[in-house]
């Protein structure tokens, strides 16, 4: 499976952010996109979860099936601010969200199994998830986004608010996930980036530049990606 | 497609519940008594559930009723002579509106956005349901009223005109949805939003509900014929809305555009948006700051990137408001039984502007404008939290909001000093400048009274949601005692000195509550 991105362009006002962006994401992989502020992260999850117009881009889906124009429903978005409905309990979100999304979910197992996957207790599971702290809402919003089994699965800073231990977990979670899925992770913490990542990717010059590995050691490979960091140009206003 | 109503109204209703119980619980009777296990508890909830539709149904059944009370009252007072005749036209000139304003399927509130975007739901199929059980639900109401209101107007055959009106209304507001809908694809906004479309085509169409004025009135052999037209315009409209298929791509743009995606609920972005520092206000002439230092350069900044809120709504208010005197005016003048009855009115009920002080005065919002745009902020740092600095600045900003809403007390003032001259009843010189003096003193009044209460209280968190029931009470309670004050019979005279002296006693006792407390009272919750 491929994600391919073709000619993507976006400005706000006279203020280009990507352009002309060409880019290949792969089955099997997380990549870690990194970018200064506001070189464009979130824009372009954005624009690839259709959140925003875009100025010119094409995104495909090749499978098994074909190559087919990508659409909302192939991509789980974890947003860096969870967004949930504050005044369900944790045990009634999930429940309308597998009664909703049955027939989307593969082998659907029950709600007790879900919550050990994220590892959310038991007398957490009945309160409500405005009383969750961040790292908890941004579990549950994790949770339902793999849960759909989306082939695309983007994530924004999702484990900078999360404990040590949680970030261990979450990050046992998404590399079981990568075989078949393709995991677009932005951060700006290039520990975890090269720890968790198979590539990097940098957003620089409004645009998408791989950072090969090849054979450096983790030292040398680090001052690559900071090196391709700093040729960024563009202005940071926008994120 | 019923499947997605269920699942939409088990979710509205758990929402509803819980949140009822969340606020029970945040009163201290309550506090103690429930549980978090009451969360878990089914029984409980499917009884408040049960009642909680009960209420909103008995609540949509009043709205609607009131909605028909209220033209028929309009009908019967102002209309006797041609009530049915007025009532039709009246009735048809709001659906009218209502086909431009009440536009339900481009709506953006939490319930779509978690729907949509949060539970994944299949966004065509979750419209389909939306446009059906709107019209359903308005058109059984409607039926049922007009059955109601027109059997009352001894109108027969009752069922054939409640039905040509239920049939005209539903085609009116799919004609609506589907006109929003194009509107929105063509321009990327939704058209009521762009006030130069909104408030002409409203206006004017407004202006036509009162055409029986002047005895003319829409004859039903028209409206049968718009109900026929709308008719095959509806039915054109079903099928364009029926073969949208991206209508999450319509709301995720909907969405950013509003950015609702950012807000925890709808009402908050209102509130954010309400103030919001406008785009034309980014930019400060510089030679406004060039002598300012300190604290009066960090409270000019403030009131210049606010000016839209803040003085130019005040000069939009004195605008209007010379307008409305500048009428007065013509007709004291034009008239001679006006000229009498308009002084006298002033006279004996000066009062009344108790309550339009109350709504032109800007200290409330601008006191919001103040914690999300600046204070929530700063209130962070150390310095920021000084009490000479708290009560420097609340000096400051005390002067500035004084002196601008001191612009449309000022036309009022001197507005109501021209009709007692222009009256042929002589008014002596203190009672024009007694008049003039209170409705100044009102002004400064509610200035003090909301910044006051801003720093005594201080309520918001940074949602601006308010947090404290305290502050709640005491604005509530300002409404309350302004709009019984503004019923009260008293010569202007007496009323204006009581006026002046209340103002002069608060507004003393409030400046020295601020400084004793205020340093204190002041901080982020």
């Amino acid at each position: 499976m491929k994600l391919e991105i073709h000619d993507l362009e976006k400005s706000y006002g006279t203020k280009e952010v990507l352009k002309d962006v060409n880019f290949t994401f792969e089955e099997g992989k997380i990549y870690g996109l990194l970018g200064r502020n506001g070189a464009g992260k979130t824009t372009f999850f954005n624009a690839l979860n259709s959140d925003i117009p875009v100025d010119n881009g094409r995104f495909y889906l090749e499978d098994e099936f074909g190559r087919n124009i990508l659409r909302t429903n192939d991509i789980g978005y974890v947003v860096s601010t969870p967004t949930v409905p504050e005044f369900l309990t944790g045990r009634e979100f999930l429940k309308f969200y597998l009664d909703i999304n049955k027939d989307r979910v593969k082998d659907l197992k029950d709600i007790d199994y879900y919550f050990d996957l994220v590892k959310i207790n038991r007398e957490d599971q009945d309160i409500l998830l405005k009383e969750y702290s961040h790292g908890m809402k941004n579990k549950m919003q994790i949770l339902v986004n793999i849960i759909a089994n989306p082939k695309v699965i983007l994530l924004d800073e999702p484990l900078t608010s999360l404990d040590i231990v949680v970030q261990e977990d979450m990050k046992k979670l998404l590399k079981g996930l990568k075989k078949n899925h393709i995991i677009i992770f932005s951060t700006h913490i290039l520990e975890l980036a090269t720890d968790l990542c198979d590539e990097i990717v940098v957003i620089t010059n409004k645009n998408l530049e791989l950072v090969k590995k090849e054979n450096l050691n983790s030292k040398k490979y680090k001052d690559k990606i900071i090196k391709a960091l700093k040729e960024d140009s563009n202005d940071q206003h926008t994120s | 497609m019923i499947n997605i109503l269920h699942k939409t109204l088990q979710i509205d209703i758990a929402y509803s519940v819980n949140s009822f119980i969340y606020v029970l619980r945040r009163l201290p009777i309550f506090k103690d008594l429930i549980t978090d296990d009451i969360y878990k508890s089914k029984t409980i909830k499917r009884i408040i559930g049960f009642f909680g539709m009960i209420l909103s149904m008995v609540r949509a059944l009043f709205l609607k009723f009131m909605y028909f009370f209220v033209i028929l009252l309009i009908c019967t007072k102002f209309f006797p002579d041609i009530l049915v005749r007025a009532f039709f036209h009246i009735y048809f000139f709001l659906t009218i509106i209502g086909m431009f304003i009440n536009n339900k399927l481009l709506n953006t509130n939490k319930k779509k956005y978690f729907a949509m975007l949060v539970f994944n739901m299949d966004a065509t199929k979750f419209f389909h349901a939306n446009i059906f059980w709107n019209l359903l639900t308005s058109t059984i109401m409607n039926g049922i009223f007009f059955y109601f209101f027109l059997d009352y107007l001894m109108l027969s055959p009752t069922i054939l005109y409640s039905l040509i009106f239920v049939v005209f209304t539903l085609a009116v507001r799919l004609v609506g949805e589907m006109l929003n809908i194009l509107f929105f694809r063509r321009y990327h906004y939704v058209w009521y939003t762009n006030s130069n479309l909104y408030f002409p085509i409203v206006l004017s169409l407004l202006a036509c509900c009162f055409l029986p004025c002047i005895n003319i009135t829409i004859s039903m052999r028209l409206i049968i014929v718009f109900t026929i037209i709308f008719i095959l315009l509806g039915i054109i409209s079903l099928i364009y809305l029926l073969r949208i298929k991206d209508y999450k791509l319509i709301y995720k743009h909907l969405s950013q555009i509003t950015n609702v995606m950012n807000s925890k609920n709808e009402k908050d972005y209102l509130k954010q948006a309400m103030v919001d520092v406008k785009e034309k206000d980014k930019k400060i002439d510089h030679k406004l700051l060039e002598k300012k230092e300190g604290y009066d350069l960090f409270n000019t900044i403030f009131f210049e990137r606010h000016k839209e809120i803040l003085l130019r709504s005040a000069r939009k208010y004195s605008l209007i408001l010379a307008i409305i005197y500048a009428v007065v005016f013509y007709l004291m003048i034009r008239y001679t039984n006006y000229n009498k009855s308009i002084a006298e009115f002033l006279h004996v009920k000066l009062a009344a502007f108790v309550i339009v002080m109350y709504f032109i005065n800007r200290g409330a919002i601008i006191t919001q404008a103040m914690f999300f745009n600046c204070d929530h902020a700063m209130l962070q740092f150390n310095f920021y939290r000084e009490p000479t600095v708290i009560l420097e600045l609340f000096k400051k900003r005390l002067l500035t909001v004084t002196k601008v809403n001191l612009l449309p007390a000022f036309v009022i003032g001197l507005g109501n000093t021209i009709i007692f001259l222009l009256s042929t009843n002589t008014y002596p010189i203190t009672t024009l400048l007694t008049t003039f003096l209170f409705i100044m003193s009102l002004s400064v009044f509610f200035s003090v009274h909301y910044l006051v209460i801003y720093y005594l209280m201080q309520p918001f968190n940074k949602e601006m949601e308010v947090k404290k029931a305290s502050y709640s009470f005491v604005t509530l309670g300002t409404y309350i005692v302004t709009y019984w004050l503004s019923g009260v019979v008293l010569s202007s005279e007496i009323l204006s000195v009581l006026g002046i002296l209340f103002v002069i006693i608060y507004t003393s006792l409030a400046l020295f509550l601020v400084y004793k407390v205020a340093p204190r009272t002041f901080k982020l919750n």
